[in-house]
């Protein structure tokens, strides 16, 4: 477990995660208090990343459940093995007739049975899935549990016993308690909004954009080969598109994917042309790219005409080699 | 501690964040966790476990800066004022107290307790005493502006600043009988003013905060109740814009409520063919029953909203309402009319709110300064777009029904409503004016399924809550 806020800083670090104060403060006290985070935020800021890490630095298994529309039980927590199950009578048939022989009536034999349906109903033939293999394990592990804004309301009922207890009710084997408690990290992009009760349950956790200066140093920590000034750049023109309104607001994700393709390009400073042909790794949307070119546009035209009062006469087609 | 967390949970009540009593529990154990003396970090332990929505982050900063800013943070502040008006650094000013401190020891015999922790600067021991006396005159039942001087006045005289006062003076003259330097005197004499001053500052604007506090209990509540009430007719421009958020509360209100029902009902009968299939694998035992798949019902709406003058504030607020329900539903269409009637949906569907607004009601697509006419409007909608409407439509008219003596033509909204799953008219006007001068609504309600009047916010949430359930 951590030690302090600031350890968490530092082994997230270590993991290439710059984890801001307000992040790691949210993640001890989850550590300490094993209460589960709900974390929310726009696409591309690191919210799956988070638990990742949180599984890495804690050096813990991550056990991960991708939530979608339609998502139930059999799929999140267990489902009985049917074929194992079925194959397993088949096999099992004269041990079955052996049973039931010098049985009196249909009655009689129905209550042999009875008697030995525990075996086929047993741990053995249970398929399990992320959240009982969350609550099963012999150590304690990290359960990510991603997007649940897109499961239904009855998963997110479903999830709240999980949740609150840490225990799961099967009926045929009752109650299974966690044996270690699992950190559980939610994460939302709030296609709907969740419930209060589940809320009620998690510490909450929102992600924003990051500043000009943390992005500079993730993007420092996640591309250490992109040149200083192109990373510089890149971070501005990102950050002034965010400014702007448009459909899908370009994350850290995009920054990062763009200034590896850039720093691949071996290019050394951004300019309009080169602007325009990879603009489309971070904004995904047509009308998005008309905007952001008209944005763009001032924004080289401003960064030109600086450093065009600097080096007078210098030529701009230092950009491409 | 406890108390005052309990408090800020209260105030965070007030002004519309929900905080459940198990939330202010989980603060109080994680802000045992962080501790109280890192403020950033024990901000991070509340908004972690106080705050669950985004949208209400602003609320909790803005409360947590004037709630916990606090006594201490003051007298933190009046402090360094005071460092910083003799221009000291941190260590010098460390040894000067050391120094006044030994004077005290000598001098100061006949000093009261709050003049000694005063001078000596032990701001833990001056909150202790200034919240006391804060209490003693229950300064937390300040409302007003006016009152501020009358509770800085009474916090005084708890805390006995006349004495306080008269003994620094005192000491002041003992200053130059005793033998210290005399640049040593002129800053003694320096800070013991200087000190005095603080103190009175200190209680001014401990007195402020308080006020302040309550002021953001009650201000923003208010506000919106009164908004929620107040006719269309009457707004401002600044409650207009309150409105627009308001509007698109309710939008996304109704949204959730439509996709959580959606679900529900998606569910149907007993899948025998789809069973079988999904079950040959274990021979043909139906282990795996499949269900059908309930087709989703996606509701038709058809609006027709009236943008003449006389409706001019309700309408572009109904034209607001219209947009966000066409974000919902994908089969809206909306159409505007005042004697021409003109389709909008394509408007809607490629613009922004705002630029859509505008093309509505600047009369780039009907003549919005002609004389309202339903009776017209309606027959032209029946000759041009009566396929807009099939048997799973629901036609919503928004409108006064000021009819300027034209003929009505109800004829045609019985034809509508024929051909329609049903038709509901939503009229901005008092009930009680209906019928009268040239209001046809008596004429048309008859041809209505649903009849409401919605002249403000809170009367159209009825409605959406209605048309939800039906």
């Amino acid at each position: 477990m951590f030690a302090s806020i600031d350890d968490v800083i530092q082994r997230f670090e270590r993991n290439n995660y710059i984890a801001s104060r307000r992040i790691a403060t949210v993640i001890y006290l989850a550590s300490s208090l094993l209460k589960p985070i709900l974390v929310e935020g726009p696409a591309g800021v690191g919210k799956t990343d988070l638990a990742k890490v949180l599984a890495a630095s804690l050096q813990k298994d991550l056990i991960r459940l991708q939530c979608y529309e339609g998502l139930d039980e059999a799929k999140a927590l267990y489902e009985w093995e049917y074929a194992k199950q079925l194959l397993y009578t088949q096999i099992l048939k004269d041990k079955v007739s052996e049973v039931l022989t010098g049985a009196k009536g249909l009655k009689e034999a129905v209550d042999r049975i009875a008697r030995e349906d525990e075996v086929f109903f047993s741990e053995r033939f249970v398929l399990p899935r992320p959240l009982l293999k969350a609550i099963n394990s012999d150590k304690q592990c990290v359960l990510l549990i991603d997007e649940i804004d897109k499961s239904d309301a009855e998963f997110e009922a479903f999830l709240l016993e999980l949740l609150s207890d840490f225990q799961i009710s099967v009926p045929e084997l009752g109650t299974i308690k966690a044996k270690h408690l699992p950190l559980v990290i939610l994460t939302s992009n709030n296609a709907r909004e969740m419930s209060d009760a589940l809320k009620r349950r998690c510490l909450h956790l929102y992600i924003d954009f990051p500043t000009r200066e943390q992005e500079l140093a993730i993007v420092k920590l996640k591309v250490p080969g992109a040149a200083d000034k192109l990373s510089q750049e890149v971070v501005t023109v990102v950050q002034s598109l965010r400014k702007l309104d448009l459909k899908k607001t370009p994350g850290i994700s995009e920054t990062l994917d763009w200034v590896k393709a850039l720093t691949l390009l071996n290019v050394q400073s951004l300019d309009q042309e080169l602007v325009n042909e990879t603009l489309d790794t971070i904004v995904k949307y047509e009308g998005d790219v008309r905007k952001a070119q008209e944005e763009l546009k001032d924004y080289v035209r401003r960064v030109r005409n600086r450093r065009g009062g600097e080096a007078a006469g210098s030529s701009d087609k230092d950009l491409l080699n | 501690m406890k108390e005052k967390l309990v408090e800020f949970a209260n105030l965070l009540r007030d002004n519309g964040v929900r905080v459940s009593l198990a939330e202010t529990l989980d603060a109080f154990s994680a802000s045992e966790i962080t501790g109280l003396s890192e403020r950033d970090s024990f901000r991070c332990a509340l908004r972690a476990t106080m705050v669950k929505r985004a949208s209400e982050l602003p609320v909790f900063e803005e409360l947590f800066d004037i709630y916990f800013s606090g006594l201490g943070e003051i007298i933190k502040q009046a402090s360094k004022a005071v460092q910083d008006a003799l221009s000291m650094s941190d260590q010098e000013f460390q040894k000067f107290l050391d120094e006044v401190e030994k004077m005290l020891k000598k001098e100061g015999k006949n000093l009261s307790e709050l003049a000694k922790q005063l001078l000596k600067n032990n701001s833990g021991m001056m909150e202790k005493r200034i919240s006391d006396a804060a209490r003693a005159v229950r300064l937390k039942g300040i409302e007003r502006t006016i009152e501020e001087n009358y509770f800085a006045r009474a916090l005084a005289r708890e805390l006995g600043l006349d004495k306080i006062e008269a003994e620094i003076k005192e000491l002041r003259e003992q200053l130059e009988k005793m033998d210290l330097g005399d640049a040593m005197k002129a800053r003694m004499e320096e800070y013991l003013e200087r000190r005095l001053k603080a103190l009175e500052d200190i209680i001014r604007r401990y007195v402020r905060m308080e006020r302040e506090k309550k002021d953001i209990r009650q201000r923003e509540n208010q506000r919106m109740n009164q908004i929620a009430e107040k006719s269309f007719y009457y707004l401002s421009e600044e409650e207009l814009k309150k409105m627009q958020e308001a509007v698109q509360k309710l939008a996304a209100r109704l949204k959730n409520v439509i996709s959580v029902r959606r679900k529900h009902a998606k569910k149907g009968r007993f899948d025998i063919k789809l069973t079988l299939r999904k079950n040959l694998g274990c021979g043909g035992v139906p282990f795996n029953l499949r269900f059908e798949r309930r087709k989703k019902e996606k509701p038709q709406v058809v609006i027709l909203c009236d943008v003449s003058d006389s409706v001019r504030n309700a309408s572009r607020f109904m034209l607001q309402f219209v947009y966000s329900l066409q974000d919902l539903y994908s089969r809206v269409r909306s159409f505007i009319f005042v004697s021409e009637i003109g389709e909008v949906t394509e408007h809607f569907r490629n613009n922004d709110i705002k630029d859509a607004l505008d093309v509505a009601l600047k009369g780039d697509i009907i003549n919005v300064y002609a004389h309202s006419n339903f009776g017209y409007a309606f027959r032209s909608f029946v000759s041009d777009h009566i396929g807009a409407i099939n048997k799973r439509t629901t036609v919503i008219v928004l409108g006064d029904a000021r009819n300027n003596y034209n003929l009505p033509h109800d004829w045609c909204l019985r034809e509508i409503r024929q051909r329609a799953k049903r038709v509901i008219w939503l009229n901005p006007e008092s009930r009680n004016t209906w019928g009268f001068g040239d209001s046809e609504m008596d004429k048309y309600q008859l041809h209505c399924d649903m009849v409401e009047e919605c002249r403000n916010l809170n009367q159209l949430y009825r409605v959406v809550d209605r048309l939800v359930v039906h």
